[in-house]
């Protein structure tokens, strides 16, 4: 099981730069996921590890060696391609048994192993089938089952569930989970889906704008967001701005308007002062109608729309001068233009300096 | 630093080989050559004399202030009995530079309006026939070297068809005579409209037809939406296709040589050239070739901004959409079949000259005369004719290996390296189009016929042109088929690729295995044309072609058969003619239909 390091990685295009000193360890055996907004630098540094962009600056290791300088054939990766790339001039069976060709295994082998995989991603029958007679599915199995095969010493996935539905995601999702943990190959699953991200993953790396601005643990990340554009990126958020009143320690007080008081714990890193401006981040599905036992947030105001999504009811509720979303029971009827009150823990505001919120441009923030 | 870390990582050795062979090749057999051109007459003492380029502008048979003839002469004549006027047309003779300058600007003007003509009409008109008329645009590129500008003066003669439909149908009692410069420009419109055209046509069946529609919405219609929509969005093609024309229309030697208009850059070029199969190249020749180079590539700089070089070799692509059509009214439609068709049909003419001249006993009054099919079996058992079409078949086959090689190579760096500077290397690569093959020619005389080449297969005066000719014709016809690899290219997303070398396939293994079997039919395609335009290649084949009788290409034996006063020559040169024409239209119908890409129709 192979460790992949990246030490300050670094990519232009011309005057975009891609990737920004990155720097990543995934452990062997690790799946571990690279999420982010389009556009924010992954494919390349998945491409990076691959060997078919050069960093300008930076190195890459496969444990303790040195491959930067390596050719992609020469680094013993697997890359299934967001586009799955299949050959189209060979059959299923050719494509899956080209890696293995390359190494020059006997005749036999090959088609051992190539059944094999081809089983064991559920092809069987199909193998001399060409890839435009396949379905979307069938093909990105075929991809996979063409990186398994040559049992790679790193597995990189570049969304390769995107072209599928729904359903078939899902399914999916959980097969390729399934097959590493059998497999203990280390992988790096790029993602711009954070539901797949949160079930797949032993560990994620969030990316924004070419840099990785938190590497944590599905749950870490969720729970205790690192920035701001993580606790807006990930799940989704509602956000109050107010001037900080009191900090003590680790508990912050935020006047949101009017007199309106939100106590919540200053996020991890930062630092804050009475008078500073600051915003309180909340996720709407940690609202309550209920007071709960530990400490909370008594929020009371006007409510300014509601939407009916099914597994809940989302409504806005508005204070003085700005609004918040939160998620409610939907057997619970709620009418726009009744005074509500709602509840939050205090552990589940997480406080952060103002500083960047306006860079940060995101609809689930509302 | 930045640059080595990048060089040592993306030049494997299927890239440094990939890399070299365009660069080797054509650093040695175009840049090398043209170097030569451009430094032996700027350069004082390289090549022995003393010419320097400014000696041209005191020879008077190069420029001259005053014509030495009228341009038109009319006369009283009596020809079987009748009085009739004759018109003779000849145009003015200032001398080899300025009758050049004159004659490509007035043939640009003219095939540039006729094609926009034609191509908006084609483009915008939807009537009964119309599939006749495209054809009928095609003939005048079907290729008949030396052999259709001859058959356009016998038209233009006293008693040629043109006379006979003004006297004998038209019953006036005119005859018209056209010969010398204007005889060039007449037969020189008559072949290269067509390249407009076709570029024009391209450019508007490209435009989106809501923009079109957005101006008439506005209340633009007729002629105004021409000017202030269509015309300026169909630029791009006319640019290119006027700069082709005028390039082609510059080096052309076959209309010079069939209206002895022998005050031309290109025919000084040649004779000049001719003459040194005995010798040295006369010092105004290396001179006159570098003019004849800077006055083709400032065309072709000049258009650069309108068009890239690119579209040039692929220049017909298909429209997208159905661009709008509609029926002409009835105006329109007189316009259409009673103008439109005659003109095209006259420009189609020396073409289908040149079959009728084929298959008849004679021709030396105003129609040919007698069926027969004698010539086709003379061309056959006639060891001089038989020996140049096997070596043409022979150098045009062996130029293709090349240009496949080369193809390949050329298209996969320039659309997979990536190594700064590559541009360069596309630039070189697609030059070939715009770059006169008597330049060419006057290079390799001077480069190859002198140390460290002097008495190597590379010489033509030891070993003959065989090897020079066909590595011509591999630099001039290249840019058809790198074209349509690099097009292939373009359609094979490259992570087909990576994912091979991802699986550990080295770049040759992936070259060897997804690439080449993925490109296949480009490679085909590009190739066929490659070929037939190698075959039909004029320049460097009728002068360096002439150094060793035994080694002559067949366009040079077209020349000669034609000019050297043998009584059933032309005949036989027409017979040729036809072979060359039926292997492009094999071409034709195998890459349209077989192949389903478009032809690439330039190269003359
Ligand atoms: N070959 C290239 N040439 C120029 N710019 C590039 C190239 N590849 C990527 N970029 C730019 O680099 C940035 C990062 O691109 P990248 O493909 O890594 O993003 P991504 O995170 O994979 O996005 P997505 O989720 O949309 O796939 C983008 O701004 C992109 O436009
Ligand atoms: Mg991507």
């Amino acid at each position: 099981m192979v460790k992949v390091v990246l030490k300050d990685v670094t990519k232009k295009f011309g005057r975009v730069v891609a990737v920004n000193k990155v720097s990543l360890e995934v452990e062997g055996g690790e799946l571990f996921t690279i999420l982010g907004p389009s556009g924010c630098g992954k494919t390349t540094t998945l491409r990076i590890v691959a060997g078919f962009e050069f960093p300008d600056e930076g190195r890459v290791m496969f444990d303790d060696v040195d491959v930067t300088f390596r050719k992609p054939y020469e680094r013993g990766t697997a890359m299934v391609f967001q586009n799955y790339a299949l050959w189209p001039h060979m059959t299923v069976f050719d494509n899956i048994a080209y890696g293995l060709k390359v190494k020059k295994l006997p005749k036999s082998e090959v088609r051992e192993r190539v059944m094999g995989v081809i089983e064991l991603v559920g092809l069987k029958g199909l193998e001399d089938r060409y890839p435009l007679q396949l379905s979307g599915g069938q093909q990105q199995r075929v991809a996979l089952a063409r990186a398994l095969v040559v049992e790679p010493k790193v597995l990189l996935l570049d969304e390769p569930l995107s072209n599928l539905d729904a359903k078939l995601r899902v399914k999916m999702r959980e097969e390729i989970r399934r097959l590493q943990k059998r497999l203990g190959i280390t992988t790096i699953y790029v993602t711009h889906d954070q539901e797949e991200a949160m079930s797949l993953s032993d560990r994620i790396a969030i990316m924004n704008d070419g840099k990785v601005v938190q590497v944590g643990h599905p749950r870490e990340i969720y729970m205790s967001p690192g920035n701001l554009f993580v606790a807006t990126f990930i799940g989704r958020s509602t956000a109050l701005m107010g001037r900080v009143v009191e900090v003590s320690g680790e508990n912050v007080k935020l006047d949101v308007g009017d007199g309106v008081v939100i106590k919540g714990r200053l996020a991890r890193g930062y630092e804050l002062r009475t008078n500073d401006e600051a915003i309180a981040i909340m996720r709407p599905e940690d609202f309550d109608l209920d007071k709960p036992k530990a400490e909370a947030n008594e929020l009371s105001g006007i409510v300014d729309l509601t939407m009916f999504i099914g597994a809940f009811n989302q409504v806005k509720i508005r204070l003085s001068n700005q609004s918040f979303k939160a998620y409610l029971d939907p057997d619970i009827e709620v009418r726009s233009g009744t005074e509500m009150t709602v509840y939050i823990r205090v552990d589940d505001v997480i406080i952060f300096p103002r500083r960047g919120w306006e860079e940060i441009e995101f609809e689930a923030v509302a | 630093m930045g640059l080595l870390r990048k060089l040592r990582f993306y030049l494997d050795s299927a890239m440094v080989v990939q890399l070299l062979i365009p660069v080797v090749f054509f650093g040695l057999f175009l840049i090398v050559p043209l170097a030569a051109v451009a430094v032996f007459p700027l350069v004082p003492g390289i090549s022995g004399t003393t010419y320097s380029p400014l000696l041209l502008f005191q020879d008077p048979s190069m420029i001259r202030f005053t014509s030495t003839r009228p341009s038109v002469i009319i006369r009283q004549v009596v020809m079987g009995g009748e009085n009739l006027t004759l018109i003779a047309v000849f145009g003015p003779n200032y001398g080899a530079i300025p009758n050049s300058l004159i004659n490509s600007v007035v043939v640009t003007l003219g095939a540039s309006i006729f094609g926009l003509v034609i191509a908006f009409v084609m483009a915008r008109y939807d009537f009964p026939g119309k599939m006749f008329f495209r054809v009928l645009a095609m003939v005048p590129l079907l290729l008949t070297p030396f052999i259709n500008a001859f058959v356009v003066r016998k038209m233009f003669m006293y008693d040629g068809i043109i006379s006979y439909f003004i006297h004998r149908i038209l019953h006036l009692s005119y005859i018209i005579y056209v010969d010398y410069l204007a005889g060039v420009m007449i037969a020189q419109v008559m072949t290269f409209w067509p390249i407009v055209y076709l570029n024009v046509y391209a450019s508007m069946v490209q435009i989106d037809p809501s923009l079109e529609e957005q101006a008439e919405n506005l209340g633009a219609k007729g002629f105004r939406l021409f000017r202030t929509v269509t015309l300026p969005l169909s630029l791009p093609g006319l640019a290119a296709g006027a700069a082709v024309v005028f390039i082609f229309s510059l080096e052309d030697l076959g209309a010079p040589i069939a209206f002895r208009e022998f005050d031309m850059i290109s025919f000084k070029i040649f004779s000049g050239l001719r003459a040194a199969i005995t010798g040295e190249v006369p010092p105004y020749v290396a001179s006159l070739s570098l003019l004849l180079l800077a006055l083709a590539m400032v065309a072709f700089l000049a258009i650069k901004k309108y068009v890239s070089l690119r579209q040039y070799a692929m220049v017909v692509r298909g429209g997208r959409w159905f661009p709008r059509v509609r029926k002409p009214g009835v105006i329109g439609a007189v316009l259409i079949y009673a103008l439109i068709l005659p003109a095209m049909l006259f420009t189609a003419f020396p073409q289908i000259g040149v079959f009728m001249y084929s298959l008849a006993e004679r021709w030396t009054k105003t129609f040919p005369e007698g069926l027969t099919l004698r010539y086709f079996s003379e061309m056959v058992s006639n060891p001089v004719l038989f020996t140049s079409i096997k070596n043409s078949l022979i150098y045009a086959g062996s130029a293709l290996a090349i240009i496949v090689l080369l193809g390949i190579s050329t298209a996969y760096v320039v659309a997979r390296g990536r190594i700064p500077g590559l541009g360069i290397l596309d630039v070189i690569a697609t030059s070939p189009i715009a770059i006169p093959g008597l330049a060419i020619a006057t290079g390799y005389f001077l480069v190859f016929s002198r140390a460290p080449f002097k008495g190597t297969l590379l010489d033509p005066f030891t070993s003959g042109p065989w090897l020079l000719l066909i590595l011509a014709y591999a630099i001039r016809r290249s840019p058809f088929t790198i074209r349509a690899v690099y097009a292939g290219l373009q359609q094979i997303h490259e992570a087909l690729e990576e994912s091979a070398m991802n699986l550990g396939a080295s770049r040759w293994r992936t070259l060897a295995t997804i690439v080449i079997p993925l490109l296949g039919l480009s490679i085909l395609g590009g190739a066929l044309v490659s070929f037939v335009y190698s075959m039909a290649e004029t320049s460097v084949s009728v002068t360096l072609g002439g150094i060793e009788s035994s080694q002559r290409p067949i366009t040079y034996s077209m020349y000669e058969y034609l000019y050297s006063g043998y009584v059933e020559g032309p005949n036989l040169v027409a017979v040729m003619a036809v072979f060359i024409i039926s292997i492009q239209l094999t071409v034709i119908v195998v890459t349209n239909f077989i192949l389903k890409q478009r032809y690439a129709f330039i190269g003359v």
